[in-house]
C-alpha cells in the first residue's frame, strides 16, 4: 500500500518545498541557459506561494492524489470549507487510477528537473486550494487553452466522470433505480460488485418484482406468479418499505440476522404433513394457501405464512420465472401413468396426489412424484365420468347413475346417492353445495347442510357444471348447444350463452382477478374500461372491491346482486368448448361471445384454465395451450394415441387422460 | 393562489430568482412557503450548488404546467423506463451532473424529476453485461474469481434462453 506508484509520485511531486530545494539547485545546471535565472526566482516565488497555501488550506484534505503531506497537516483543526461533495467521509471522492498515475510519473520523469519542479508547484498549488479557488484556477487554465487542448480536456473528462451511483447514492435511491430494471438486467447488476450484489439481490427489489407478476401475466416477460399468496405479498409490503429506508443501518448487508432465523424453516412451499387442501375452484391454482378456512386451517395457514415470509423474494421470483420460461420454450418432462384398462375420463391433482377415473369403473390414486399407483377404488358398476376430491373426501359420478362419496385416505366408500335416472357426467362441489349433471337433462343441486336438493331442468343432456359460491350461481353446459348461468336463489337461468354449433362439452369461469380488458380492446366493455385505468392496482388486490364498484350501476344480473353486500356478481368471463372444435370466451354481464379460439380439428372434451393460460384437449388427440389475451394458439402438445378426455392444469403442470387408457403429466418445473 | 417571484440561494451563495409557481414544483419549497409565508427573503438551498440548481429550475420551468403527479403507489406496477423526449435531452449531462440532479430532486422533493433521473441511470444499466456496467460507472470488481463465478451461476436463470 505505502509503496504504490501514486504514493511515490505524490511524495516526489508534492513534498513541501524545503526537501525539494537542494536537488532543484543541483539540476538547474543542466537546464537550458536562457531559463536559468528565471527558474530560480520562479521557484522561489512558487515555493513561497505554495508554502502559504499549504499553511492556509490544509492540503491533506484536498489531495486528489492521496498525497502524503501528513507531516505538515496532521494536527491542524479541520477546515470547514470543503466542497460539500468532498467531505472526507463522502463516497464521491475519486479513486486514484493506478495506471494513469504510472504513466503520468514516467512522462514527468522525461522532463528536466526544473520543469518537473515547476509542474509540481502548479499541482501542489491546485491541490492545496479550496473548491472556490480551484474553480478559479480552472477557469484561468481553460481560458488559455486552444481548441486542441480543450478537445483533449473534453475527451478526458468524459472518461473521468464516472460515478458508482449505487455506492454513492443513499440506499433508497439506489433501490429506486434498481426497480426500473428488468429481470435479466437486475441479475447482471448483482454480479458487478459486492455493493451492487447486496442491493440488487435485496428483498426490497424482488418483492416489487413479484408484485408486478402476481396472478397476472406481465406483458413484457409473459409469465405470472400464480402461486404467490397475495396476503403474504401485501403484508410484507410495509416491512419492505421500512427496509428500503433503513437499509444499511440495522444490518450489515442483506439482512443476515433474518437469514439466520429462517435457515431452520426455509423449506416451505412443500405442503405440510400430507395435508391436502382443495380449492373452491378446482381449476385455479393457489392451492396450498387459499381455501375455505375452518378455524384450524386458518391457524395452520398463519403458521405456514410465518414460515414462508423470510424466503428471499428473489428465490420466489426465480422459481416462477424458470417455470414461465419452461412454458415459453416448451421445456417439460413427461411422465406417463399406466394402469387403467379403459378410457380415462376424469382427473384432478393437488400437489403430488393425482386421481383419475376411468371407463374401467375404477378410480386410481397416484403419487405424481414417484409415479406410483397408491390405491384403486372399486365400487361403481360402470364407467367413472367425473370426480372431485378435497382434504378428506372424494366424490365420483358414474355411468351407473350413482354418485359415491369416498374416504380416499382409507379407500372406503362412505355413501352412495341415486338421484339421477341416467349417467352422471359431471359434478362440482364447493363448501356446502354439490352440483351434478346428467344425461337425464337435469342438474341437481345437493345441499350437504340441510340435506335439501333441487333440480335445474335442461332441454337436453348436461355435460358440465360449475358452482360459483361467492355469487351463488352455477354454470352448465348442455347438449342443446348452449351454456347457462343459473341463479341458485331463484333457481332460474339468468343468462344464456348460445353460439356453439352442436353440444357444449365444457364450461368454466375464468378467475375473477384475470385482466383482459386491455387485450379485448375491440370489444366495448363500458363500465369495465373506465375502471381499468386507475383502479388497476386496486382491482388486482381486491376482487371484492372491484365487484362492488362495478355494481354501483344496477347489476345486469338482477336486483338481488345489488341488494346483498356479501353477494358478488358472477365471474366476469367464462369459457366454453364444444364438439364444434372451438373454444369461446364470453362476457357474463352481456352474454356476448368476445372471442373464438380456433385450432382444434375435432371436438374439444377437455378444458381447464387459470389466470395465465387455457389448456384444452379433444378428439384430435392434441392438447393446446392458449393465452386468453391472444386469439392464436400458443402451443400444441401431442402424445396421446387417442382422444384426450380430460385435463388438469396448474401453474407448472398439466395432466391429461385419454382414450388410450394413459394418463400423461407434462411438468414445467425445473428438473 | 400564489404569484410573483421568489429568490433561492444556492450552496455557493448565488441568488437565483424564479417564478413562485416554478419553484413550487419542489414540495420542499412549496411547504416552506406555505408554512412560513413569503417573507420576501431569499430561501437558502444549502445542498444544491448554482449549476445544479439552475438545471433543476430549467426542468421545473419546462414542467410547470404538468398535472400534479399521481400518488406514490402509481409507479408500483408501471415500471416503464420510457422518458419523454425533452427530458431525455435534458438528462444528456455528465454523470456528476446527473448524480447531483438526482440528489437535488430528492432533497427538494420533486418526484417527477427524481423519477426521470433514476430512470436515466436505470437505462444506463439495462442490457449491459456486468463488465460493461463496471466500465460505465468505473466500478472495481471486488469479488474473488471464485465468488464471481458462483454469483454468475446463481444468476444464470435470468438469461432468456
Amino acid at each position: 500500500m505505502s509503496d504504490t506508484p501514486e504514493n511515490r509520485f505524490a511524495q516526489q511531486t508534492l513534498t513541501p518545498a524545503a526537501t525539494v530545494g537542494p536537488s532543484a539547485n543541483a539540476d538547474s545546471n543542466r537546464s537550458p541557459p536562457r531559463k536559468g535565472s528565471d527558474t530560480q526566482t520562479l521557484e522561489e516565488r512558487a515555493r513561497q506561494n505554495v508554502a502559504s497555501f499549504l499553511t492556509k488550506y490544509q492540503p491533506r484534505q484536498y489531495a486528489p492524489l492521496r498525497s502524503q503531506i501528513n507531516t505538515a497537516a496532521e494536527h491542524r483543526p479541520v477546515n470547514a470549507s470543503y466542497c460539500y461533495r468532498h467531505q472526507p467521509d463522502s463516497k464521491c471522492r475519486r479513486q486514484a487510477d493506478e495506471q494513469s498515475m504510472t504513466r503520468l510519473q514516467s512522462d514527468l520523469d522525461t522532463l528536466p528537473q526544473s520543469d518537473q519542479q515547476g509542474i509540481a508547484h502548479v499541482w501542489s498549488l491546485f491541490s492545496a486550494a479550496p473548491a472556490k479557488q480551484r474553480t478559479l484556477m480552472l477557469q484561468g487554465i481553460l481560458a488559455q487553452c486552444c481548441f486542441p487542448q480543450l478537445s483533449y480536456i473534453s475527451a478526458s473528462v468524459r472518461e473521468l466522470i464516472r460515478i458508482d451511483f449505487l455506492a454513492a447514492l443513499p440506499p433508497e435511491l439506489s433501490f429506486k433505480i434498481l426497480r426500473y430494471l428488468d429481470t435479466a438486467s437486475l441479475c447482471r447488476a448483482a454480479q458487478v460488485s459486492r455493493r451492487w450484489n447486496a442491493l440488487a439481490d435485496d428483498d426490497v427489489v424482488w418483492h416489487r418484482m413479484c408484485e408486478q407478476h402476481i396472478r397476472r401475466k406481465c406483458n413484457k416477460c409473459g409469465w405470472g406468479l400464480p402461486l404467490l399468496d397475495r396476503k403474504r405479498l401485501r403484508e410484507a409490503k410495509r416491512e419492505i418499505e421500512l427496509r428500503a429506508t433503513n437499509w444499511g443501518h440495522n444490518q450489515p448487508a442483506g439482512g443476515s440476522t433474518e437469514n439466520t432465523i429462517n435457515e431452520s424453516c426455509s423449506t416451505v412451499e412443500a405442503p405440510v404433513g400430507g395435508k391436502r387442501k382443495v380449492e373452491s375452484d378446482d381449476q385455479s391454482t393457489a392451492l396450498t394457501k387459499r381455501h375455505c378456512a375452518s378455524p384450524a386451517q386458518a391457524l395452520e395457514e398463519d403458521e405456514s405464512y410465518f414460515k414462508t415470509r423470510y424466503r428471499p423474494w428473489k428465490d420466489v421470483y426465480r422459481d416462477r420465472f424458470v417455470v414461465g420460461m419452461n412454458w415459453k420454450h416448451k421445456r417439460c418432462s413427461v411422465k406417463v401413468f399406466k394402469g387403467h384398462r379403459d378410457s380415462v375420463m376424469c382427473l384432478q391433482f393437488e400437489d403430488n396426489i393425482l386421481m383419475t377415473g376411468s371407463y374401467d369403473a375404477t378410480i386410481k390414486i397416484w403419487d405424481t412424484d414417484t409415479g406410483e399407483e397408491l390405491r384403486t377404488l372399486r365400487g361403481h358398476t360402470a364407467g367413472v365420468r367425473c370426480l372431485q376430491f378435497d382434504d378428506t373426501k372424494l366424490i365420483t359420478g358414474s355411468l351407473d347413475r350413482s354418485i359415491r362419496v369416498w374416504n380416499w385416505r382409507t379407500g372406503e366408500c362412505i355413501s352412495k346417492y341415486n338421484g339421477h335416472t341416467e349417467a352422471v357426467i359431471a359434478l362440482h362441489f364447493d363448501c356446502t353445495l354439490l352440483a351434478s349433471a346428467s344425461v337425464d337433462r337435469t342438474v341437481k343441486i345437493w345441499n350437504f347442510k340441510d340435506k335439501s336438493t333441487f333440480v335445474l331442468p335442461h332441454p337436453e343432456g348436461v355435460n358440465a357444471v360449475k358452482i360459483d359460491t361467492p355469487s351463488r350461481t352455477v354454470l352448465t353446459a348442455c347438449d342443446d348447444g348452449a351454456a347457462r348461468l343459473w341463479d341458485l336463489d331463484t333457481k332460474t337461468c339468468i343468462r344464456l350463452f348460445h353460439n356453439h354449433i352442436g353440444a357444449v362439452q365444457q364450461v368454466i369461469a375464468l378467475p375473477r382477478e384475470i385482466e383482459l380488458e386491455s387485450h379485448l380492446a375491440d370489444c366495448e366493455n363500458d363500465h369495465v374500461s373506465t375502471s381499468s385505468q386507475n383502479g388497476d392496482a386496486v382491482n388486482i388486490l381486491s376482487p371484492i372491491l372491484e365487484a362492488k364498484s362495478l355494481s354501483i350501476q344496477p347489476s345486469s344480473f338482477g336486483s338481488s346482486f345489488d341488494q346483498e353486500e356479501s353477494r358478488l356478481e358472477p365471474p366476469r368471463y367464462i369459457i366454453t368448448s364444444g364438439v364444434d372444435a372451438t373454444i369461446r370466451l364470453w362476457e357474463t354481464s352481456t352474454g356476448r361471445c368476445l372471442r373464438t379460439f380456433f385450432g382444434h380439428l375435432e371436438g374439444i372434451w377437455a378444458l381447464s384454465a387459470d389466470t395465465l393460460r387455457i389448456a384444452s384437449g379433444g378428439m384430435d388427440r392434441m392438447v393446446k395451450i392458449w393465452d386468453p389475451r391472444v386469439p392464436t394458439c400458443q402451443d400444441t402438445f401431442e402424445g396421446h394415441s387417442a382422444a384426450v378426455n380430460c385435463i388438469g392444469l396448474s401453474d407448472s403442470r398439466f395432466i391429461t387422460g385419454g382414450d388410450d387408457y394413459h394418463v400423461r403429466m407434462y411438468d414445467f418445473r425445473a428438473s | 393562489m400564489s404569484s410573483g417571484t421568489i429568490t433561492l440561494t444556492s450552496s455557493d451563495e448565488v441568488d437565483i430568482t424564479v417564478d413562485r409557481a416554478v419553484a413550487e414544483r419542489s414540495v420542499l419549497i412549496k411547504n416552506m412557503l406555505e408554512d412560513l409565508g413569503d417573507s420576501g427573503e431569499a430561501i437558502p438551498i444549502p445542498n444544491v450548488n448554482e449549476a445544479v440548481l439552475k438545471k433543476v429550475i430549467a426542468w421545473c420551468e419546462q414542467h410547470k404546467n404538468d398535472p400534479a403527479s399521481a400518488n406514490d403507489d402509481d409507479d408500483n406496477r408501471r415500471k416503464t423506463t420510457d422518458i419523454d423526449e425533452w427530458d431525455q435531452k435534458f438528462m444528456q449531462v455528465d454523470q456528476e451532473m446527473l448524480f447531483e440532479i438526482i440528489l437535488a430532486a430528492n432533497y427538494l422533493d420533486i418526484k417527477a424529476l427524481l423519477d426521470v433521473g433514476c430512470k436515466t441511470v436505470a437505462n444506463m444499466i439495462k442490457g449491459k453485461s456486468p463488465e460493461e456496467i463496471r466500465k460505465t460507472f468505473n466500478i472495481q470488481n471486488d469479488f474473488t474469481p471464485e465468488e464471481e463465478d458462483q454469483i454468475r451461476r446463481e444468476n444464470e436463470w435470468a438469461e432468456d434462453r
